[in-house]
């Protein structure tokens, strides 16, 4: 949805959403540090279609923080947290 | 920091060699879809307005698998589609872990196209692994274990002959669900052994079982899991579950 409920103007698209998908893993390589997707999940790629492991997918965990332009409002949906100390507090408020 | 140089010549930017600037992403083998809904999900519609605000009217259920699926996905919401690994951890860094949420909620992690519901024709066929464990001794457990389903689900973990025959996993999406006593975590096939197919499938089907109950949840392969408010990892197809009590055939690992 383009909607914005401020009036503000939106902001310029982040990088997230203007980066390109790699179409060959093979071109990319990683600074030092960062390990490489399992060579053998992807032999037989095709398509810009890739698998990965859990070791590989983890290290952008602590990177990829900003949140992503089509993520809905969470209070819309219902989505919230609850506040644990209050309900340990508060019993069941019946 | 150390930049690899065949890389910036082609200027080639992942998000490790620039968080802000990046300018390539990580493509899943698909785009997935994540769908949630609680209590509070109930009734509600975006945009909220006086029209939508009260529960809507109950559509008179008519027969047929459309209209059941329709009644079943009133209240979940769908949250967001991505396709590339930057884009699940950008919204995993930015919404609730399944410990946080209210008690008695769902995530559905869904392959795009596939509705989390039996009657979707990539899961009528299907099945799914799950387990059940107490809440109160799992609350410290369950964030990891969610996000591991989750990363070997978009990572094509689960299965290795995804590609045969056809080149999809059998894997079509993930659940947890949290309750006052307990949570399940669920990994959903396409496909469920019967009684007229062969071994493969089985053997298969045992396999995302077995790689979900070690790799995924981290316990021994003859570990008993079942006891109060617990069950074992154990497969039953969709079919089987909507005879509800018949005594459908479940597989335990």
């Amino acid at each position: 949805s383009s909607t914005n409920r401020s009036g503000i103007p939106p902001p310029l698209p982040s990088a997230l959403a203007t980066a390109r998908h790699i179409q060959d893993l093979g071109q990319v390589s990683y600074p030092e540090g960062v390990a490489s997707p399992r060579p053998d999940l992807n032999m037989n790629a095709r398509d810009g279609k890739f698998r990965y492991d859990r070791d590989f997918l983890l290290q952008f965990m602590k990177v990829c923080v900003e949140k992503p332009d089509n993520l809905p409002n969470l209070e819309a949906i219902g989505l919230e947290p609850v506040d644990q100390n209050a309900m340990t507090r508060g019993g069941s408020g019946r | 920091q150390e930049v690899d140089m065949e890389s910036q010549a082609q200027g080639i930017r992942t998000v490790f060699s620039n968080p802000k600037d990046f300018n390539v992403k990580h493509p899943l083998y698909s785009a997935w879809t994540l769908w949630f809904d609680s209590p509070s999900t109930k009734g509600r519609n975006l945009p909220q307005t006086p029209m939508t605000a009260v529960p809507p009217t109950p559509v008179p259920q008519t027969p047929g698998a459309a209209a059941a699926a329709q009644g079943w996905m009133e209240d979940i919401k769908q949250v967001i589609t991505f396709d590339s690994v930057e884009e699940f951890w950008g919204l995993y860094n930015n919404i609730v872990p399944p410990s946080q949420l209210p008690q008695r909620a769902n995530y559905y992690l869904f392959k795009e196209g596939i509705i989390p519901a039996w009657e979707d024709e990539a899961n009528k066929n299907g099945g799914k692994w799950s387990i059940q464990l107490p809440r109160e001794k799992n609350r410290g457990n369950v964030d990891k274990w969610w996000l591991n389903t989750m990363l070997d689900a978009i990572g094509e973990q689960f299965d290795p002959h995804f590609e045969e025959p056809a080149p999809h996993s059998l894997v079509t999406g993930v659940i947890v669900s949290t309750r006052p006593q307990f949570y399940r975590i669920s990994v959903w096939t396409r496909l469920a052994p019967g009684s007229d197919d062969t071994e493969k499938l089985r053997e298969r089907t045992e396999v995302i079982g077995k790689h979900f109950k070690m790799k995924v949840l981290g316990f021994a392969e003859a570990q008993k899991l079942a006891g109060p408010l617990a069950t074992e990892v154990e497969f039953i197809s969709h079919k089987d579950s909507e005879k509800k009590g018949k005594g459908g055939k479940k597989i335990v690992i």
